[in-house]
């Protein structure tokens, strides 16, 4: 392969025949993707995958229906003119019954400009297993003469994909982008006589790999955290003062305000008012959809809208909301290029098959003025540092969250102190005026983002978080 | 119906192509498709599945597994995932991998007493509406989310050990989430049936239990936070079957034992808990979430006793892992699809009933919390560690169920929890739950849980 989407017009080849057959309003969009893995079991590679291949499309129709829109939907492997006609039978079944509220759907058209975003990275799209071993290798030379610590297991898997999307007004829209996912587990037995072995397990993604100092800098940390573990005791119980990591916090933030800030929760009256106080006010959340580099980054949604930086809660108040075409459509808002397939909580490498809706792309909490992590141990005084938790498993619908504390500190006297594992920590994102919230109970925010996953945000104080310990 | 049967010859002919350069190589060829529904006061959305349809294909290069896969299951798609293989495998075959290599022929079909297919659109939509009507049949309840999902998995294996297997797997799942709102709180409950099966499967989601969840609902927007500490637990049903999987279940994996990363490694044949407790794996589960008639290796599912009253005798292995530890590989090897890796994986993991009854229980708990509708939980194999997540529970409090509780999170030691089991109720109280795990963080597929009542002690808060 030698151009990126080199013969990749997935939604096109579809779109041409949709073209003959169905009557507009249509949408079809396209993935064509090569991934391919590495699987580690301790440093040695066990397994290779390359490439897995697949193309795919998702298609809507929309049908008016008495007040409201008939949006039939069919998603298939299939690309024969035979596999095409069975999804717009299909879609056009589903049509017929499908009823959502709104009386207008306004696709973009061929005057839409999409925007110039940075989501792809030439190595890995060039050379994938070499750049995936390049990641690996980097990954592994820090256990070099290393006997206490070792890695237990991974994977690195590198997805190329070309996204196509066309509609009945005639858009096409055609992009290529990479994305780097990985999963690391690093097994600490050195230390305290009689303790178990402690490990610390990371996963994440990224549009690129990152540079080979920082992964060094990261292995690091994850070996130091691994080898704590195994020293670590339970907390004690009751409310606490904590400082989150954004690691922490990209578990929770962008599943919870993400949906309650949507078109979709908006229509099920779950959304906050505009006005609403939701947090304190050094609170100020964004979603940005043209953030460099960011996995939920592109040129356009998945609709073909350009996608925004927009602003979701202002000094601990609620302002906008996120809509694709048909919630935007509901509210007469029109779409704020927030229409994805892709979901932030249970992400998948592919997305013609996930349905269409309004979700959030990459959340960012704006840096504050509570200074370094140092700082903000000092500011926190007596607490806890929470590094990880098992996974937080954010509630979106009713904003709690909450999981067993994996990775943390005590904080002493403004400085880290001993290791913490076990008992839980948990709350709500959002509450009534006068309850307790995550959001409400910010005291201090720092001033250097990290970009996790689908949040950019810097460690937070949170005061009066409950843990539950022995 | 088109079946993968008619692609049989074009896959093994592309096998061939594999067996001059390999001791060893397998395909499985995969179509899915289904349809479902998802309905509330705003919306009706009925959806056809994603018709996927493609083919992996593994081969051993003497010393480590190589895989290609290509969606689409055309010569050109087949050619081209053999030619990558090619490209990866030595000129001559090496030695052969390590473990069993099935062989003969076998089809299966999941039985569907009311075929999926026979429910249309029409009806799925007046199912839905009626529950809907249920749930908000209760004062204060204005909406409710329901969902309805029927899936066809097809799978066909060939070997060049010479063997077939063809399954047919058809999953039926309904799902009722009451919607509880007051200004910024929302709360919910869930009544959730999933098995392998036809429409029958839904007969279990009735008038009765949606109209008691939209009760609960409507309760929790008005309870309180949940006690916090170690304290006595009561786990229902579907708690006790998460625990099962995620506590145990991912520590008894035979890769995750063979790399180092089982607390349970050291125990095997060694008494981790009471008389009481017996802890299974059965992938040959009638109508199990997780049931399969065969793994992704061509092993036949079976039922594998982890724990048998009390003792670790058993652990979960695939063809490698079990040549390695010297025992039979037990058809658990799965593939979320033909997109995914095999891993050894769950297929339906349950506590066996005990012979308590649920009174007997909650007095012998005395003061502690009951914890119900569990929403997920995750593994920490090596750390032995647990952590559970549940929708809500209500306190125990002098032998009586007292206040209801919302959203909590349970950790501890499995080994200590494990032995501070109390007791397992009685066969009557037994339930499946239908859900996903990932092997890690990737690769989710369908598996069930299962249990009666357990009641043990852990450390429970807010979550």
């Amino acid at each position: 392969m030698t151009d990126p989407g080199d013969g990749a017009f997935t939604a096109f080849r579809v779109g041409d025949r949709l073209k003959k057959l169905a009557q507009p309003p249509w949408e079809v969009f396209g993935e064509r993707i090569r991934r391919y893995e590495l699987h580690l079991n301790g440093a040695r590679v066990e397994m290779i995958r390359a490439p897995v291949e697949l193309e795919g499309y998702g298609l809507r129709l929309f049908r008016a229906a008495d007040d409201q829109m008939g949006v039939g939907v069919a998603a298939s492997t299939d690309l024969r003119d035979a596999g095409v006609d069975l999804a717009l039978r299909d879609a056009e079944a589903t049509a017929r019954f499908a009823r959502f509220p709104t009386r207008r759907v306004d696709l973009p058209s061929t005057a839409a400009r999409s925007a110039s975003v940075e989501v792809m990275d030439r190595d890995l799209w060039d050379h994938p297993l070499e750049t995936l071993q390049r990641f690996v290798d980097a990954l592994l030379r820090p256990f070099d003469g290393r006997k206490d610590v070792q890695p237990s297991f991974g994977s690195v898997r590198a997805n190329l994909v070309d996204t196509t999307i066309t509609n009945s007004e005639g858009l096409h829209r055609r992009f290529s982008h990479t994305l780097l996912e990985h999963e690391f587990a690093v097994k600490a037995t050195g230390g305290p006589e009689g303790a178990p072995p402690g490990e610390f397990w990371v996963n994440g993604a990224a549009r690129r790999p990152p540079i080979e100092h920082r992964v060094a800098v990261d292995v690091e940390r994850w070996c130091r955290l691994a080898e704590d573990t195994r020293a670590g005791r339970s907390p004690a119980t009751g409310p606490t003062r904590v400082v989150l990591t954004p690691e922490v916090l990209a578990d929770i933030l962008p599943a919870i305000v993400g949906f309650r800030m949507s078109g979709t929760a908006r229509l099920r009256k779950m959304a906050p008012e505009p006005g609403a106080t939701l947090g304190s006010p050094s609170v100020t959340i964004l979603d940005d959809g043209l953030l460099p580099f960011g996995v939920g980054t592109a040129p356009s949604d998945d609709e073909g809208t350009t996608p925004s930086r927009r602003s979701l809660i202002e000094g601990g108040i609620a302002r906008g909301g996120l809509y694709d075409l048909l919630h935007g459509g509901a509210f007469g808002e029109g779409s704020t290029g927030s229409g994805r397939r892709d979901a932030v909580q249970f992400p998948n490498w592919f997305h013609f098959s996930q349905s269409v809706g309004p979700r959030p792309t990459t959340i960012i909490l704006s840096a504050g003025t509570g200074g370094t992590e140092t700082e903000l141990l000092e500011a926190c005084g007596e607490g806890l540092l929470i590094e990880q938790l098992g996974y937080a498993f954010p509630d979106p619908v009713s904003g709690a969250f909450g999981g067993e504390i994996r990775s943390a500190y005590r904080i002493h006297q403004g400085r880290r102190a001993e290791p913490i594992r076990g008992g839980t920590l948990g709350g709500v994102v959002f509450a009534p005026p006068g309850s307790p919230s995550l959001l409400a109970s910010i005291e201090a925010i720092g001033r250097q983002p990290e970009l996790v996953g689908h949040l950019s945000s810097p460690a937070v104080v949170v005061d009066g978080m409950i843990i539950a310990g022995s | 119906m088109p079946s993968l049967r008619d692609a049989e010859s074009d896959l093994a002919r592309a096998l061939a192509r594999l067996e001059r350069r390999t001791a060893y190589a397998d395909v499985m060829a995969q179509r899915s498709s289904g349809h479902g529904l998802n309905l509330d006061r705003q919306t009706t959305s009925p959806r056809p599945l994603p018709m996927l349809e493609g083919a992996v294909f593994r081969a051993w290069d003497g010393a480590t597994w190589v895989e290609s896969a290509a969606s689409g299951l055309t010569d050109h798609a087949l050619v081209a995932s053999v030619d990558h293989l090619l490209g990866r495998l030595p000129t001559t075959p090496g030695k052969a991998p390590p473990g069993e290599s099935p062989t003969g022929h076998a089809e299966k079909t999941t039985v569907e007493q009311r075929p999926a297919a026979d429910f249309g659109i029409e009806a799925q939509i007046e199912w839905a509406k009626t529950r809907l009507d249920w749930a908000t049949a209760v004062p204060g309840i204005e909406n409710a989310f329901v969902n309805l999902l029927f899936e066809s998995d097809e799978r066909l294996f060939l070997s060049t050990a010479g063997a077939v297997r063809h399954q047919r797997l058809q999953y039926a799942l309904g799902a009722v989430v009451p919607l509880a709102i007051e200004g910024n709180r929302v709360e919910t409950d869930r009544v959730a049936e999933g098995r392998t099966g036809g429409v029958e499967v839904l007969d279990a989601i009735t008038e009765e239990v949606v109209m008691h969840a939209s009760r609960e609902a409507k309760e929790l927007l008005s309870a309180k936070s949940p006690p916090t500490g170690m304290m006595n637990v009561l786990l229902d049903p579907s708690t006790t079957g998460t625990f099962a999987h995620e506590s145990f279940g991912h520590g008894a994996e035979a890769d995750q034992v063979l790399r180092g990363r089982s607390y349970l490694a050291p125990l095997l044949g060694k008494v981790l808990g009471p008389e009481c407790l017996t802890l299974v794996d059965n992938g040959a589960l009638p109508g199990g979430w997780g049931s399969i008639f065969f793994d992704d290796e061509g092993h036949d599912a079976q039922r594998t006793v982890l724990v048998d009253r009390g003792r670790f005798v058993e652990v979960l292995s695939d063809r490698e892992s079990a040549a390695q530890l010297g025992r039979r590989p037990t058809g658990n090897t799965r593939r979320a699809d033909f997109l995914s890796r095999p891993f050894v994986r769950m297929t339906n993991t349950y506590v066996e009933p005990g012979d308590r009854s649920f009174e007997e229980l909650i007095a012998e708990a005395k003061d502690g919390v009951v914890l119900q509708n569990f929403m997920s939980g995750i593994e920490d194999p090596l750390g032995g560690n647990m952590q559970l997540k549940v929708k809500k529970g209500r306190r125990i409090e002098h032998g009586e169920l007292t206040e209801i509780f919302s959203s909590t999170a349970l950790s501890g030691k499995v080994l200590e929890f494990l032995q501070e089991i109390k007791g397992v109720s009685r066969a009557s109280d037994m339930e499946f739950t239908s859900g996903a795990c990932g092997k890690g963080h990737t690769d989710m597929l369908n598996t069930g849980t299962g249990g009666p009542y357990l009641l043990s002690r852990a450390v429970v808060g807010p979550g």
